[in-house]
C-alpha cells in the first residue's frame, strides 16, 4: 500500500471519531466476558470471531497511528501497521459481524461492537475493497432520489397491477385507491421494500383500520448502512424525509426492514413526523379495536424471532407480543430477555449478499437452530425482511420445518373483515 | 545508593502524580471534545430510572456476574480492596473522622487486603494464559498486572511485616511524616525511611507505584474513568 492510499485511509479513520467512539477505541481490558456473547464464535469456537477480537484489529491500527504510545512502544499493545494484509483482516471481521450488538449487553462497559466495525467497513470502502454489490445497490437507491420521474411510471403501473391483488384477496371497497401513492396531507407514508409481500398485506391492514395513508416511491432498505457509507446511507434517508415533508405526513411507518427501521428512526433527526414501524402500527390498530384477528387462522404453536436492529436496538419488542397475542394462545418465547435473543446471523448486509455469504451464514448461525427448535414452534414470524431469508435459508439448511412467516403477513391473512 | 532512594521517593513521585493527573486531565479534555455520536447507542428494553441502572453497571459489573461468575468474584473482590487501598493511603497523610466510622488501626484491613489484591492479581494473569483470554490479550495486559502485582506485594511486605511481625523501625508516624512532607513541598525523609532493613520495600513500592501512575492514563485502565459514561450511552 502506498503512502499516499494509507493517508487517505487515515483520514476516513479519523473521519469516524466521535466521543462514544473515543470511548470504546479506549477502553477495552480484554476481560473476555464477550467471548460468548456472538453467534458467530458459539456456533464455530473461532477465535477471530470473538467481538473483543473483531475490534482488537482496529484498535490496533488505532494505537499505531493515534496514539503516541504507538510510535514510542508499538508492542505494547501489538499496534499494527495498515497494509493490505490488515485489509483483508478488517474485511473477514466486518463482513462476518452481522452488527446484531448482543456483545454489548456482555461487555462491562458496553462497547459497541457494531460502531467500531463501521470503521473497518469505512476503511474497506476508501480501499475500494468492500462487497462492490452493496455500493452498486447504494448507488441506484441515491440515484432513483434523484430522478424520481424517470421512475415514477413503471412504478405506478406495479401499483396497479398490486392492487387488484388486494382486491382480489380482501374484497376493499375503494377499488382505486386500494394502494394510495402520492398523497398529499395523508396520515401515515408508508415506505415498503421492492416486492409485493411488502407492499399487498400491508395495504390490506391500513385499508382493514381506515388509516389514511400513501405508499412511498422508494424502497425502505438502506444499502448504504450496510456497506457503512455515512453519506450514501443519509443520501438515502433523506429521499424518504423529504418526501414525507413534502406530502406532510404525521408519520412515516417502515416496513418490515430492521435496519431501514433503525436508521430512519434514530437518523432522520428531529422532523414533524414520528418514525414508527410497521409493528408499532398493527399493535396500534389491534388496541384501538381497529382491526380484530381470526384467532384460528394458524393453528399450532407460534414463536417469534426479535430482530436484532429492531428489537435490541431499537425498542420495538412488547408490539410483537401483543399482535401474536391476537394470532394464537400457543406463544413461544425463544428467550426470557429480548436482549439476549440471538442474531438470525444475516444482518449487516450478509443477507443482501447472497449466495456468496450462504455457507458461512448457515454455518455461523446453528446457534438460532437450536434455539428455535427448543421452542418446539411450528411457525417461526419474525418483521424483518433479512432475517425472513435468513431463517427460511436455515429452515431448509438445517431441516426445521418450520413455517417461516412474516408478521404482517400473518395479521392480514388474519384480518377478520368488517 | 541513597541518592537513588531520594530521586525515587521524591522527584520521580512528583512526577508521577503530574504525569497522572495531567495525563488524565488531558485525555479526558481530548475525547470530550470530539462531537457527541449522532445516535442514541441504547440498548432495549430501557430500564428506569437510566442512571441508577448506569450506576448498578459501572460499579457491581453485572453482566460479568451473569456471564462469569468466577471471575467476577474476583473482579469485585479486587475493586473493593482498590477502593480499601485508596481509603488507607489517605489515612497515612492524616487521621478522617469519616473513615474511623468503623473504628481500625492505620494501615488498614490488618494486611488482608493487600493479600486478597495480590491473589486477585495472580487469577487476573494467569487465567491470562488460557485461550481465549490469552488470544484476546495483548503484552499491556501482562505487564500492566505485573507491575500492579509488584506494587502490591512490596506494599504489603511492609504492612505484613508491622501487623504480623511486629517489625516496629518503620512506622505509620514515619510515612505520615514522609508523605505530609511531600505534600506541602518541603519533602523530607525521616532517617527510618532510608536506612532500615526494610527500606528497599518501600523503595520498591514507591518506585513500581510511579510506574503505574505515569502509565494509567495512556493504558486500558482508562476504563475506570470512562466506565460511567459509556455504561450511561447503554442504558440512557
Ligand atoms: C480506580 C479505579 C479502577 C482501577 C485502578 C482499576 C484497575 C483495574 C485493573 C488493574 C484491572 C485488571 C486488569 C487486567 O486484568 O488486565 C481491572 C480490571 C477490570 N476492571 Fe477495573 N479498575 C478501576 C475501576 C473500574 C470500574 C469503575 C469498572 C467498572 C465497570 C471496572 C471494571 C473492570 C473490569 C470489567 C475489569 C476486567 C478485568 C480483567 O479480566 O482483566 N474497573 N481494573
Ligand atoms: S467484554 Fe468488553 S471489555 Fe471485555 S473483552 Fe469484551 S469488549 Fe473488551
Ligand atoms: S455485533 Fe453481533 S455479530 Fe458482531 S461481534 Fe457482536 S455479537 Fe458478533
Amino acid at each position: 500500500m502506498d503512502e499516499k492510499t494509507r493517508d487517505d485511509l487515515l483520514q476516513l479513520f479519523r473521519s469516524k471519531f466521535n466521543r462514544a467512539m473515543r470511548f470504546y477505541l479506549e477502553s477495552c481490558t480484554r476481560c473476555g466476558t464477550c467471548t460468548d456473547a456472538c453467534h458467530v464464535y458459539a456456533s464455530t469456537g473461532q477465535t477471530k470471531y470473538i467481538a473483543a477480537y473483531r475490534h482488537e484489529l482496529i484498535r490496533r491500527l488505532y494505537k499505531r497511528y493515534f496514539k503516541a504510545r504507538g510510535h514510542l512502544w508499538p508492542s505494547l499493545g501489538e499496534a499494527r501497521e495498515l497494509t493490505d494484509a490488515t485489509i483483508e483482516e478488517l474485511y473477514e471481521a466486518a463482513y462476518s459481524c452481522t452488527g446484531c450488538r448482543r456483545c454489548m449487553v456482555y461487555c462491562p462497559f458496553g462497547i459497541d461492537t457494531q460502531m467500531l466495525m463501521s470503521i473497518a467497513k469505512l476503511l474497506l470502502i476508501g480501499k475500494g475493497a468492500e462487497p462492490e454489490i452493496l455500493t452498486l445497490l447504494a448507488d441506484t437507491s441515491i440515484e432513483k432520489g434523484k430522478s424520481m420521474e424517470l421512475f415514477k411510471e413503471g412504478f405506478l403501473t406495479g401499483i396497479k397491477r398490486l392492487e387488484a391483488e388486494v382486491v382480489k384477496q380482501w374484497q376493499t371497497e375503494a377499488g382505486e385507491a386500494a394502494i394510495p401513492v402520492d398523497v398529499e396531507g395523508a396520515d401515515l407514508l408508508y415506505v415498503a421494500l421492492a416486492g409485493a409481500h411488502s407492499i399487498i398485506p400491508a395495504a390490506a391492514v391500513f385499508n382493514a383500520a381506515g388509516e389514511k395513508w400513501t405508499l412511498s416511491f422508494f424502497e425502505a432498505v438502506n444499502f448504504g448502512a450496510f456497506v457503512g457509507d455515512p453519506s450514501k446511507t443519509k443520501l438515502i434517508l433523506d429521499r424518504i424525509v423529504n418526501e414525507a415533508k413534502r406530502l406532510k405526513v404525521k408519520e412515516v411507518c417502515v416496513c418490515e426492514c430492521g435496519t431501514a427501521y433503525r436508521v430512519m428512526k434514530y437518523l432522520s433527526g428531529s422532523q414533524p413526523f414520528k418514525v414508527t414501524s410497521i409493528t408499532e402500527a398493527h399493535a396500534r390498530y389491534l388496541k384501538e379495536g381497529r382491526i380484530r384477528l381470526d384467532k384460528t387462522k394458524f393453528p399450532g404453536p407460534i414463536t417469534y424471532h426479535d430482530p436484532c436492529q429492531i428489537a435490541r436496538n431499537a425498542g420495538v419488542i412488547d408490539e410483537a407480543r401483543y399482535i401474536i397475542g391476537h394470532l394464537t394462545d400457543d406463544f413461544r418465547e425463544m428467550t426470557t430477555d429480548a436482549r439476549y435473543n440471538w442474531c438470525c446471523g444475516g444482518g449487516g448486509g450478509l443477507v443482501a449478499l447472497g449466495d456468496e455469504t450462504l455457507d458461512f451464514r448457515m454455518k455461523s448461525s446453528r446457534v438460532k437452530v437450536d434455539q428455535v427448535k427448543a421452542t418446539g414452534a411450528t411457525i417461526l414470524s419474525t418483521a424483518c425482511e433479512n432475517c425472513h431469508t435468513q431463517l427460511s435459508n436455515l429452515n431448509d439448511h438445517y431441516k426445521m420445518e418450520v413455517d417461516v412467516q412474516f408478521l404482517s403477513s400473518m395479521v392480514a391473512r388474519a384480518l377478520v373483515p368488517a | 545508593m541513597q541518592t537513588v532512594y531520594y530521586i525515587i521517593l521524591v522527584p520521580m513521585v512528583y512526577l508521577a502524580f503530574g504525569v497522572f493527573i495531567v495525563g488524565i486531565i488531558a485525555r479526558i479534555a481530548k475525547i470530550w471534545r470530539e462531537p457527541p455520536n449522532p445516535t442514541p447507542l441504547l440498548i432495549h428494553p430501557v430500564k428506569k430510572p437510566g442512571w441508577l441502572w448506569t450506576l448498578t453497571d459501572t460499579f457491581l459489573f453485572p453482566t460479568v456476574r451473569r456471564h462469569k461468575p468466577v471471575l467476577w468474584v474476583f473482579l469485585m473482590a479486587f475493586h473493593i480492596c482498590l477502593l480499601l487501598l485508596l481509603i488507607g493511603h489517605l489515612e497515612l497523610l492524616a487521621d478522617f473522622a469519616l473513615f474511623q466510622v468503623i473504628p481500625h488501626e492505620i494501615f488498614l484491613g490488618n494486611g488482608f487486603v493487600g493479600l486478597i489484591l495480590a491473589i486477585c492479581l495472580l487469577y487476573f494473569l494467569f487465567r491470562r494464559f488460557v485461550s481465549p483470554v490469552k488470544d484476546l490479550s495483548v503484552p499491556e495486559d501482562y505487564y500492566l498486572l505485573i507491575l500492579l502485582f509488584l506494587v502490591v506485594i512490596f506494599g504489603s511486605e511492609m504492612d505484613w511485616a508491622r501487623s504480623w511481625y511486629e517489625y516496629g523501625e518503620m512506622t505509620v508516624e514515619d510515612y505520615r511524616s514522609y508523605l505530609l512532607s511531600l505534600l506541602v513541598f518541603k519533602p523530607e525523609l525521616p532517617y527510618s525511611t532510608t536506612f532500615s532493613g526494610h527500606s528497599f520495600m518501600l523503595i520498591l513500592h514507591v518506585f513500581f507505584a510511579n510506574l503505574f501512575l505515569m502509565f494509567f492514563p495512556f493504558s486500558q485502565l482508562m476504563h475506570a474513568i470512562l466506565s460511567l459514561p459509556m455504561n450511561k450511552l447503554r442504558r440512557g
